[in-house]
């Protein structure tokens, strides 16, 4: 996978979670996804199945435990998608 | 976290591109063995005779693919040579096995290898929460260290997690998956059959790290229960079939949803909860499919299927199967099934199916149940009388405000229930107060815990639940669960874990640090946590904030409001201890949102 997918990926994420979450704050990659958008475990899942659609993947709930900011859920997404 | 992923990868991938072979068919419903309603001795016992027939458990992808499927007959063949394996290690009769409990055949074979090794398996949660890496170790660990297991086993998915937990917990002598223990040689020691008076298996109700609570069940105590719920809670008949997304680590799925579908001999269709959670329908169409009759769900399980299911997707449904939908776990409110029931109509799902139910894990399961097919039953409650008097009168007038509560039923046979006041006087009928249950399904007290299991066990072996209620006719109405559980969106939260999680901040003293939940109008229940706090500036006050908010997202999953307090703000007993009930009274009054004034005070237990 190449650098503009990985790109498409973050910029699909910020648009969504801004979206989502309905607030005035500024989404950027190093944004705290727990304590500045408050995601809740219902956001989470309709987020979960957004991006499972838009990039035909199935993201592993082991591997959210290591994810807290965008950038991370990002590299978590682009990971997922080069390796199927 | 790139270590986790690169050993995730390689099986998830894999399953993602699964094609559904042909060759793999689901057990069937019917059965050319006669049924037998639970009347064995033991969990093995139920195994050896279900194993003689043809049906059993299957397990269903994200995308309703059948993915794998284990008879009992297979189940039982393999929890033996598994059994073989775990008598190698030449454990004393009753050592505790930790597992983690994904929605996956090896953990019910791990689980009934125990058992015919004699050995008692627990179910450890699978994590679900962001960012919860570290938090979820130290859970981990607590319930290692608090049944004192002797071994820990998580599939490939969950062993990196349970390796981190183990590291200097001195009571585990081995880790592992399951395949690695079906590499070991095997025993040639001969298995013994178990016996009904010994432990069937722990059921951990907390997810404190420090004083987790591992619910001791024996083999006696789950058949009663699972005997009382399969003849007169479900009335369960030869063409049953059930279908079920609850986790195998809460009690209605380990007991409700694998063990009483077993020791009935009926199949039953799998769904991951993270499959069920992400893309509700899935449950939905497993039932349509292979129409099945049984299948319970939280009611926070339904308003996930009432708000996610498109109006175009009904059309696809045929729910006119399911005759018994069990709801329990939480308080039921009566507009959550209305809701589901005008929204399934068209898809033929009958109200009547609706099969309210109250129990806890410390009675094994389940407690009382409702009418089967007769739905959900409520009354309405004048409000006043139920604050002023702490007693449920009919509602006599249009206007007044009421409260309405639904009808959970009757105590399974040999259960008693009854509700007392603070003095621990039993009330009459509509009175309303503690709710506690007699009966052969009550656990033997809480492992290696004497002093949490004298709170929830009174003196004639009667188990204070710590919820609150009345009874009318015989029949159990909740109006309130214990003020030390928070329900947030179907998970059950111990606010003393929470308190427990803020203590641990360096800014928090002891005892200065009180939570509990409040409801809106909806019905949607926020966690608050107040905290007396001494720090002045505005950063520092803030950290500790966005901290604890942080703390308690990792851990539980859910946003709090945090409330910093002067000290002393906190309302005391008066041997000192921190009532929460007060608590939350104060903080719904600074608030100024009386109209939520709680009207009797739960037991904090």
């Amino acid at each position: 996978m190449t650098e503009s997918n990985y790109d498409e990926i973050m910029q699909l994420l910020c648009d969504r979670l801004s979206s989502l979450t309905n607030s005035g704050t500024q989404i950027t990659p190093e944004t705290n996804l727990i304590s500045q958008l408050s995601i809740d475990s219902i956001k989470l899942l309709n987020l979960i199945m957004e991006i499972e659609d838009t990039f035909d993947v199935s993201v592993p709930i082991n591997a959210l435990t290591d994810v807290q900011t965008v950038r991370e859920l990002a590299d978590l997404v682009h990971k997922i998608k080069s390796a199927s | 976290m790139s270590s986790t992923i690169t050993q995730l990868n390689a099986p998830l991938t894999q399953a993602f591109d699964f094609q559904p072979s042909s060759e793999l068919q689901s057990t069937p419903t019917l059965n050319p063995l006669a049924q037998r309603l639970a009347d064995f001795d033991t969990l093995t016992s139920a195994l050896e005779y279900a194993a003689k027939g043809v049906t059993g458990y299957n397990f269903y992808d994200a995308k309703g693919n059948l993915r794998s499927v284990l008879p009992y007959s297979k189940l039982k063949q393999n929890a033996w040579i598994l059994a073989q394996r775990l008598s190698g290690f030449d454990l004393p009769r009753g050592s505790r096995v930790a597992i983690i409990a994904d929605t996956s055949p090896e953990f019910i074979e791990l689980f009934f290898a125990c058992r015919y090794a004699g050995l008692v398996p627990f179910a450890m949660p699978i994590p679900v929460n962001l960012g919860s890496h570290a938090i979820y170790v130290q859970q981990l660990r607590g319930m290692l260290e608090s049944s004192q297991a002797s071994i820990a086993l998580a599939n490939i998915d969950y062993i990196s997690f349970l390796e981190e937990a183990v590291e200097g917990v001195a009571c585990i002598q081995w880790v592992g998956t399951s395949e690695k223990l079906s590499k070991l040689p095997a025993s040639n020691i001969e298995l013994q059959s178990n016996h009904p008076d010994e432990t069937a298996y722990l059921q951990f109700t907390s997810g404190s790290t420090r004083t987790p609570r591992g619910v001791v069940i024996t083999e006696r105590a789950l058949m009663c229960n699972l005997q009382g719920i399969v003849r007169s809670g479900l009335e369960i008949r030869p063409d049953d079939r059930s279908a079920s997304w609850l986790p195998f680590y809460h009690d209605m799925g380990l007991v409700g949803l694998v063990l009483a579908p077993m020791v009935t001999q009926i199949s039953v269709d799998y769904l991951a909860t993270r499959d069920f959670a992400i893309r509700p329908l899935q449950w939905l169409r497993l039932i349509s499919r292979n129409r099945c009759t049984v299948a319970f769900s939280q009611p926070f399980g339904l308003k996930l299927c009432s708000l996610r299911v498109r109006e175009s997707d009904l059309k696809e449904l045929d729910l006119s199967c399911w005759r018994a939908a069990g709801i329990g776990a939480e308080m039921i409110r009566p507009e959550t099934l209305r809701n589901f029931a005008e929204k399934f109509a068209s898809a033929g799902f009958d109200e009547n199916a609706f099969l309210p139910c109250y129990g806890l894990a410390e009675s094994t399961l389940a407690v009382t149940f409702s009418k089967i097919g007769k739905g959900c039953k409520s009354m309405q409650v004048d409000s006043k009388t139920l604050i002023d008097k702490k007693m449920a009168a009919r509602l006599q007038a249009d206007g007044r405000k009421q409260n309405e509560f639904v009808n959970c039923g009757r105590p399974l046979p040999g259960h008693i229930v009854k509700i007392i006041d603070e003095d621990g006087q039993q009330l009459s009928e509509m009175m309303v107060g503690s709710v506690l249950v007699h009966g052969n399904s009550l656990m033997t007290g809480y492992y290696n815990n004497p002093e949490e299991t004298d709170k929830a066990l009174k003196s004639g072996n009667w188990l204070d639940t710590g919820d609150i209620g009345f009874l009318f006719e015989g029949d159990l109405f909740i109006t309130g669960r214990r003020t030390d559980v928070i329900i947030v969106n179907g998970r059950n939260i111990r606010a003393q874990d929470i308190e427990e999680l803020a203590e641990q901040q360096p800014e928090v003293r002891s005892r200065e640090a009180s939570a509990f939940g409040i409801n809106s109008e909806d019905g949607t229940t926020t966690i608050v946590l107040v905290i007396e706090c001494r720090l002045t500036s505005v950063t520092e006050r803030q950290s500790l904030t966005t901290r604890l908010q942080q703390l308690v997202y990792m851990a539980f999953g859910v946003n709090c409001v945090v409330e910093l307090v002067p000290p002393h703000t906190l309302p005391r007993t008066s041997s000192g201890k921190l009532s929460r009930f007060a608590a939350r009274q104060g903080y719904i009054q600074r608030t100024n949102r009386t109209g939520q004034l709680s009207f009797v005070e739960a037991g904090d237990r």
